[in-house]
């Protein structure tokens, strides 16, 4: 295993003889970072958003736009992230600005790679929140906290008590906050641990017990036998695979797949770029991205397929199980599947199994998101690692207080939308337009070959760069039109969390001003970064490795 | 369960697991010394060792 090449200050003269990638972390093994970068991937989306969508789009007829969407959007858009963060590798480029002005050699790519900084912060924050109810809920389950409260209305109120929102008082005030420090303390954690010594631990450990908990679910589900409807868990399947033919026509069940393997495989975060960007041109990555996208499809649609859905439908009836769904993703997770658990032998130690598998697949997500701040202070102004680490971790627990506090008032709803959802959406069209027209698609398909253990279907070339990019150019307009405008100009008095009650527009107001001053902080940041390291926009950065990138890729794919 | 669902459901799922199959065998099979910085050896290093004491 080789040793990470040791870095201390980044700034220091760039090493002309030096052969790898960005040498400031590394991964320790391919397994790792596969896992890693699966780990990413996977997250709450798989087990909860999924089920969710699938029943809210009519389930089979959902499913083939959704495979199509994977093909079409979901893989290229994995490799030229993967491109993208190699290639920033090479000159030692971890975040996105850096890797942006790698590509386009124009003032303003810099400023452009800002939405790969502010999206994991803003995300971050409130995604720990998510991660801390999953914590809470797999102590409420071994302690059988929640237990007595088997209909739909009782469990709503213990959840709402838990978010400190209606009326129920089952929860003190500190218990959320407690389960929160926990969280994002964890998090930053092994985050400071670094790649190899943190961040590829957790995966190797997460990912495991993640596809055992989920394997075990999905068998004992299964087993389950019809509820008091008489309905039967394989009713469950027949609802998300029976292909109806006439919802096809509809734009919207297109849109929502392609929403849905967007978000499912973490593309548009800046994530695995930086994960990409400790990866030398040795190493492949036309492989190990189509392991990762792979990876994340089956935990999506064999096991993300098999709890949720064929459980609700098995206790409560298909039409119940949909109303629930269809009521939101995360009424399935905590709503259903407690009242379920409570009805089964055994039921504390699957409930915990349950919260503690969607616990792994958010904390695995949760650590890469602020990696690429992290990164950037790190190589532009020197920062150790851990003291970057803890300082996101400050500030991330900043916001996030505010977002329990302000939670009935829809400010993770707006953020959710705005960086989660629409962020992620342009992020993604700039950095196709960037590597696939900008940088040329020749230059893209030999940069992706270098190292690869596999020759891309030549296909996908065509694919990435015309149709991807036109398939993100209709969705982006597409949302504009539908979501975004409506929700911008609170049309309706509706905000992405919906109603609003008079009075409260402040709390939406001052959500969104956030994150512009997080947007105002970024662009200032970028640009005394490259003051101070006295970067040349034109003439670009120094290569830190010797491969060339007109290297010809062998055919057969053999390096 | 219908036929149809049963017959999308085994597709789906088989291209999804074909998919990973596939890619990790191919991985576990043209597995070599991982080199991330690009500027190992070779081959694995040796782990040092020391004689036993007697």
């Amino acid at each position: 295993m080789a040793q990470p090449t040791a870095a201390p200050n980044p700034n220091e003269a760039v090493p002309a003889a030096t052969a790898g990638g960005n040498p400031n972390e590394a991964w320790g093994s391919r397994i790792g970072l596969i896992l890693a970068m699966a780990g990413n991937a996977v997250g709450l989306g798989n087990f909860l958003r999924f089920p969710g969508q699938a029943a809210q789009n009519g389930g089979g007829s959902f499913m083939i736009p959704y495979f199509i969407a994977f093909l079409l959007l979901g893989i290229p858009l994995m490799w030229i992230e993967w491109g993208i963060g190699r290639n920033g590798g090479r000159y030692r480029k971890g975040h996105i600005p850096g890797m942006f002005a790698a590509i386009w050699r124009h003032p303003a790519a810099k400023y452009l790679g800002v939405v790969g900084l502010v999206i994991p912060l803003v995300v971050l924050s409130y995604y720990t929140i998510l991660m801390s109810w999953t914590l809470a809920f797999t102590w409420f389950s071994i302690t059988g906290d929640y237990w007595g409260r088997t209909t739909q209305e009782a469990m709503s109120a213990y959840l709402t008590s838990y978010q400190l929102i209606g009326d129920d008082t089952t929860h003190s005030n500190w218990v959320p906050f407690l389960f929160y420090f926990i969280s994002l303390g964890a998090t930053i954690f092994v985050l400071s641990k670094g790649i190899s010594g943190g961040i590829e631990k957790l995966a190797k450990f997460g990912m495991p017990i993640l596809f055992l908990f989920a394997v075990i679910l999905a068998v004992r589900v299964l087993m389950l036998g019809p509820g008091e409807n008489g309905v039967s868990p394989i009713e469950g399947f027949q609802f998300i695979y029976s292909p109806d033919l006439s919802r096809l026509g509809d734009a919207t069940v297109w849109l929502a797949a392609a929403g849905q393997i967007f978000f499912t495989l973490s593309v548009g975060m800046g994530t695995l770029q930086t994960y990409a960007s400790y990866l030398s041109t040795k190493d492949d990555i036309a492989l190990s991205g189509i392991a990762t996208a792979a990876t994340n499809e089956t935990v999506e649609v064999v096991l993300g397929g098999s709890i949720a859905i064929p459980a609700a439908v098995a206790f409560f009836g298909v039409s119940g199980a949909m109303a629930v769904a269809q009521s939101g993703s995360f009424n399935i997770g905590f709503v259903s599947m407690p009242i379920v658990f409570q009805g089964i032998p055994g039921g504390q130690i699957f409930g915990a199994m349950w919260f503690a598998l969607l616990f792994f697949a958010g904390i695995t997500s949760s650590v890469a998101m602020a990696t690429p701040i992290v990164a950037f202070f790190r190589e532009e102004f020197g920062v150790r690692r851990e003291t970057v680490a803890w300082t996101v971790g400050a500030v991330a627990f900043t916001f996030g207080i505010l977002t329990i506090f302000w939670l009935q008032y829809g400010m993770l709803d707006e953020w959710d939308y705005w960086a989660g959802e629409f962020g992620l959406a342009v992020m993604a069209f700039i950095e196709v337009v960037l590597f696939m027209w900008i940088f040329k698609p020749e230059n893209a398909w030999r940069s992706l070959h270098q190292g690869a253990d596999i020759r891309i279907p030549t296909v996908f070339k065509f694919v990435m760069t015309y149709v991807t990019p036109l398939y993100l150019g209709v969705i982006l307009v597409w949302w504009a039109i539908t979501k975004a405008i409506p929700i911008l100009t609170l049309e309706g008095n509706k905000s992405a969390g919906g109603d609003i009650a008079p009075g409260n527009e402040i709390y939406v107001h001052v959500a969104r001003l956030l994150i512009v001053a997080i947007i105002v902080f970024f662009l200032l940041m970028i640009r005394m970064a490259w003051k101070r390291n006295g970067y040349d926009d034109r003439k670009g950065f120094a290569v830190v490795e010797d491969t060339p990138l007109g290297t010809p890729v062998k055919e057969g794919g053999a390096r | 369960m219908s036929t149809g669902a049963m017959l999308f459901m085994a597709l789906s799922w088989t291209f999804v697991l074909g998919l990973t199959f596939w890619s990790f065998s191919k991985i576990l099979k043209t597995q070599r010394h991982f080199d991330p910085d690009g500027t190992g050896p070779a081959s694995p290093p040796v782990p040092p060792s020391a004689p036993p004491e007697r």
